[in-house]
């Protein structure tokens, strides 16, 4: 029982003890606004104030602010909030008043006082303007002008080269104005080299007593050139999305028609495109001052720190020390150079060049880093005591001066070495040395030259560029090409007999007519006409692939005509071979002369068909 | 139906030979891209054979310490080697022997310029490899340069051993078998042709594909060496930008872009060991890319 009063008496003073450090935590920074929905607005609208005591929220009502030009239609109505981010409590009261304007012109709301142990608190006063233009309908796009806008600032309108500039694009929309499809187009920024600082800023602001949610990026500028340089225009396009609640009984889609689908699939939603641009910026660039250049200078501009430290302080001639040199603090971390090793003499280290390493350590607020090199040196002489002193020096854009760290030499204990065996340059002779030990490798050095006459030809002539040889290359495509053609017809020949028969039928054709002209100077006009029709009709025959028998004179005129042969020579081919069996078996075989002509005309019709059917 | 597209590309390779000449990037013009010969093989011959001479004298001359004239006769041998590839007369022997003695004078840069010219038309030659290896070793950059592994030049071994007009052969003569197979299976059907057939002009895609890349290699992408003893490359094309870093003689970039007098390069610079290891100093055990602008006349391209 004891146990659980025990138990009991914990939770609540830890209880009280929280809520004793929350009423602390409440306490602090308290702070009363006044901020309105519109600071613009017609005889019909009605005007929502809102007092909003921050900090905490047992306080008595504050007091309602002298107002002229409007009466007050109902409230306060009032809520509270607590917000939690990032382990701190913000917590706060708002009264909010609605207001309707009585008269036109322009009118103050005066500061409302709250009173909190003790202490008063007052809001600041607004102006408010009433005028009498008609409210845009419902129809038309809302007017955005005050409610989106974008700025873009430097932090410093002067700087050096180098220096660091940081440039801020802010994005307003007034406080719970669905914006959405935000599009950012960063400004050009050439002749600088540019570093993003942080991440995307949000926070609440009040302007003209309207509270407006802002977004703001950064980004850390380094002119690289002196004069006046431009930073481009930053635009930025986004959606304004107003949600329209479509009528219960829509005709269509009744399944889905809910209200609950509409929210979720984003349905009757309107967007309001908005694009806004800034100005654009000039910042003036100046050369970094010539007087005072210390001679270590190479380049540094910011605020800077060096550490310099080494791991091995005892060392033997010729032994590698590894000093740590770490340059730290605001500025161009990438512009940093190497800090300059004061040695009194050239003979006392061997220096290697350094190798470093960059790291950006704080993007918040300015790019703050830090730059280590890390440098070899090699002692050469054991009464050494000391490291080389090192010295840094830069630009210090805030003072407007040159700066320079010099870090004292770093104590060091120095050995001598192991007695240096000279490098023999010719091969040693002593017997008393091992034999793998005779072969050194005494220089290295190129190889002789090139002599040989024979093979020197012009070798810059492409072979690929020789117009010759890519002539040359076209014939045996050619070949191969005839080839193939050539092949393709003689398995034609032997596979396709209309195909053959075709191809040859006007060379048979002459042979008749050959023959024919042999039985006229025989003078036999009945053999005569017998093998010019034959001829003719085998020509035929041949080329429509159909038996000689059956080559008749109409059928003959159907297949010229679905050939396309013109009416003028199937009206010859009929006529002709009409003739030819007329003179063939009748005594009117004509005269030698006709029968010449007959043979001409045959021969020039066949001629012509051949032309016309190939 | 695939046998005819296979030849149908075939007999397009002509037309593609007309192309590969134009295939050239926008970047500098590479120095040995100039095959007309204004002077004659006899000429060249005599000028070659001089600085030759002049080259030998000045190796003597350095033996026994007179360094003055021996300067002397490397440099007239440096202009009679110049004079015969200003002629247009290209030849790997010309550029090794300009190598060597650009080497002599101390010049490291100018030096493995005319080595890596060189070894575009003698890719095999030992002696011109192992000069180039000596000299990239004295640089004070220990570049991991661009050297290609040799895994990848063991297998693709062929682009690597042959230079361009040694590959421009292969591929004709791929083509020509090519062509005599396809003629003679017009003619006669044999059943194997078909193999032949796929093994030839599978070959011969090969190499035109070898040859195209061959040719990008070396005349599409700009290279360039630093040919001064050092050389600030810079934030920007133009005095007025700060300097970034330095390159040394001998160091090998890549050319990006150019504006003005100025270059856009990319340095591949090695990191030296520095302590507390079994390596020697100096040795080089990785890389750092860097880009920056540099001033045209510190450049030679290859």
């Amino acid at each position: 029982m004891m146990r659980v009063y025990n138990v009991y008496f914990c939770m609540v003073i830890s209880a009280m003890i929280f809520f004793g450090c929350m009423g602390k935590i409440f306490a602090r920074d308290i702070r009363l606004t006044a901020t309105v929905d519109q600071n613009i607005l017609t005889l019909q609208d009605r005007l929502e104030l809102t007092l909003t005591i921050h900090g905490t929220q047992d306080t008595a009502h504050p007091s309602f602010p002298t107002i002229e030009g409007f009466t007050l239609l109902y409230g306060p109505s009032i809520s509270a909030q607590t917000r939690i981010i990032n382990g701190e409590v913000a917590v706060s009261k708002a009264y909010t008043y609605a207001l309707q304007p009585t008269a036109k012109g322009k009118f103050t709301i005066g500061p409302s006082v709250v009173e909190y142990k003790g202490e008063k608190y007052s809001s600041q006063p607004l102006s408010v303007e009433v005028v009498d233009a008609p409210r845009q309908s419902a129809s038309q796009a809302p007017n955005l002008e005050k409610l989106v806008f974008v700025e873009l600032s430097v932090d410093k309108n002067e700087a050096y080269v180098y220096e660091q500039v940081i440039l801020s694009f802010t994005f307003y929309f007034q406080k719970g104005l669905p914006v959405g499809d935000i599009d950012y187009d960063a400004p050009s920024t050439k002749n600088f080299m540019e570093e993003k600082l942080g991440d995307q800023r949000q926070y609440e602001e009040i302007r003209d007593g309207i509270i407006y949610n802002v977004l703001e990026l950064r980004t850390a500028l380094f002119p690289m050139v002196s004069g006046e340089l431009t930073v481009s225009p930053a635009k930025v396009k986004c959606n304004l999305i107003v949600q329209q609640r479509r009528g219960r009984n829509a005709p269509s889609d009744s399944l889905f028609g809910d209200a609950f689908f509409d929210d979720f699939f984003g349905r009757d939603q309107k967007r309001y495109p908005v694009e806004r641009a800034t100005e654009s910026i000039t910042l003036r660039v100046k050369p970094l001052p010539e007087q005072g250049k210390p001679k270590e200078f190479k380049g540094a501009v910011g605020t800077f720190n060096m550490e310099v430290s080494t791991q091995a302080q005892r060392v033997k001639v010729g032994d590698p020390i590894t000093l740590s040199m770490s340059v730290y603090g605001e500025g161009n971390i990438q512009t940093i150079h190497e800090p300059v090793l004061a040695v009194d003499k050239e003979s006392d280290f061997k220096l290697y060049p350094a190798e470093s390493n960059t790291q950006i350590t704080s993007r918040e607020d300015v790019i703050r880093g830090r730059k280590v090199f890390s440098k070899v040196i090699e002692p050469q002489k054991p009464e050494l005591k000391f490291t080389p002193a090192i010295v840094f020096s830069f630009f210090d854009p805030r003072a407007g001066q040159y700066k320079t760290i010099t870090k004292e030499p770093i104590p060091i204990t120095v050995e001598a070495g192991e007695h240096e065996v000279p490098i023999q340059l010719t091969l040693s002779h002593d017997k008393t040395l091992p034999m793998k030990q005779q072969v050194q490798l005494l220089t290295e050095d190129i190889l002789p030259i090139m002599t040989n006459l024979s093979a020197l030809r012009n070798q810059g002539n492409d072979i690929y560029r020789n117009p010759f040889i890519i002539g040359c290359l076209f014939l045996p495509a050619v070949a191969v090409i005839a080839s193939f053609l050539l092949s393709r017809h003689k398995e034609r020949l032997a596979s396709d007999i209309g195909y053959a028969r075709a191809r040859r039928a006007h060379a048979v054709a002459k042979k008749r007519l050959e023959g024919a002209r042999t039985v006229l100077r025989q003078n036999q006009p009945g053999e005569f006409y017998a093998c010019l029709s034959r001829a003719m009709s085998d020509y035929l025959a041949d080329k429509f692939n159909v038996t000689p028998a059956s080559a008749t004179e109409d059928k003959v005129a159907d297949l010229l005509k679905q050939r396309g042969v013109g009416d003028d020579i199937r009206g010859e081919v009929s006529r002709l071979l009409t003739d030819f069996d007329h003179r063939r078996f009748s005594q009117e075989s004509g005269t030698l002369d006709e029968m010449e002509h007959a043979l001409k005309l045959a021969e020039e019709l066949i001629t012509k068909m051949e032309r016309q059917l190939s | 139906m695939k046998i005819r597209l296979w030849v149908l590309y075939l007999l397009l390779i002509p037309c593609l030979n007309f192309g590969i000449p134009n295939a050239h990037c926008e970047s500098p013009k590479s120095e040995i891209r100039n095959p007309k010969s204004k002077i004659p093989k006899d000429e060249a011959v005599k000028l070659f054979a001089d600085a030759n001479e002049n080259y030998l004298q000045a190796m003597k001359l350095i033996a026994s310490k007179n360094t003055a004239e021996a300067d002397q006769h490397l440099r007239e041998a440096t202009v009679q080697y110049e004079a015969i590839l200003a002629g247009g007369f290209k030849n790997g022997q010309v550029y090794y022997n300009l190598g060597n003695t650009y080497y002599r004078r101390g010049e490291l840069g100018k030096a493995i310029v005319n080595y890596r010219r060189a070894a575009r038309f003698m890719p095999r030659n030992a002696d011109l490899n192992a000069n180039l290896r000596l000299v990239k070793g004295v640089t004070e950059d220990k570049e991991l340069s661009t050297e290609i592994p040799v895994v990848v030049k063991r297998i693709f071994f062929w682009l690597f051993l042959l230079n361009r007009n040694e590959l421009s052969i292969v591929a004709v003569s791929l083509y020509v078998a090519l062509m005599i197979v396809l003629f003679v299976s017009n003619i006669r059907k044999y059943a194997w042709f078909r193999r032949v057939f796929i093994g030839f002009s599978s070959a011969l895609f090969v190499a035109v594909v070898s040859l195209g890349i061959k040719i990008y290699l070396e005349q599409g992408v700009s290279r360039g060496v630093i040919v001064t003893s050092k050389c600030e490359v810079r934030y920007g094309p133009g005095e007025e930008y700060e300097p970034k870093f330095e390159i040394h003689n001998g160091s090998e970039c890549l050319i990006e872009g150019e504006k003005d007098d100025w270059y856009r390069v990319y340095v591949k610079v090695g990191v030296k060991q520095d302590k507390g290891s079994d390596a020697s100093p100096g040795e080089k055990i990785s890389s750092d890319v860097r880009r920056g602008w540099l001033q045209k006349k510190y450049v030679d391209m290859m």
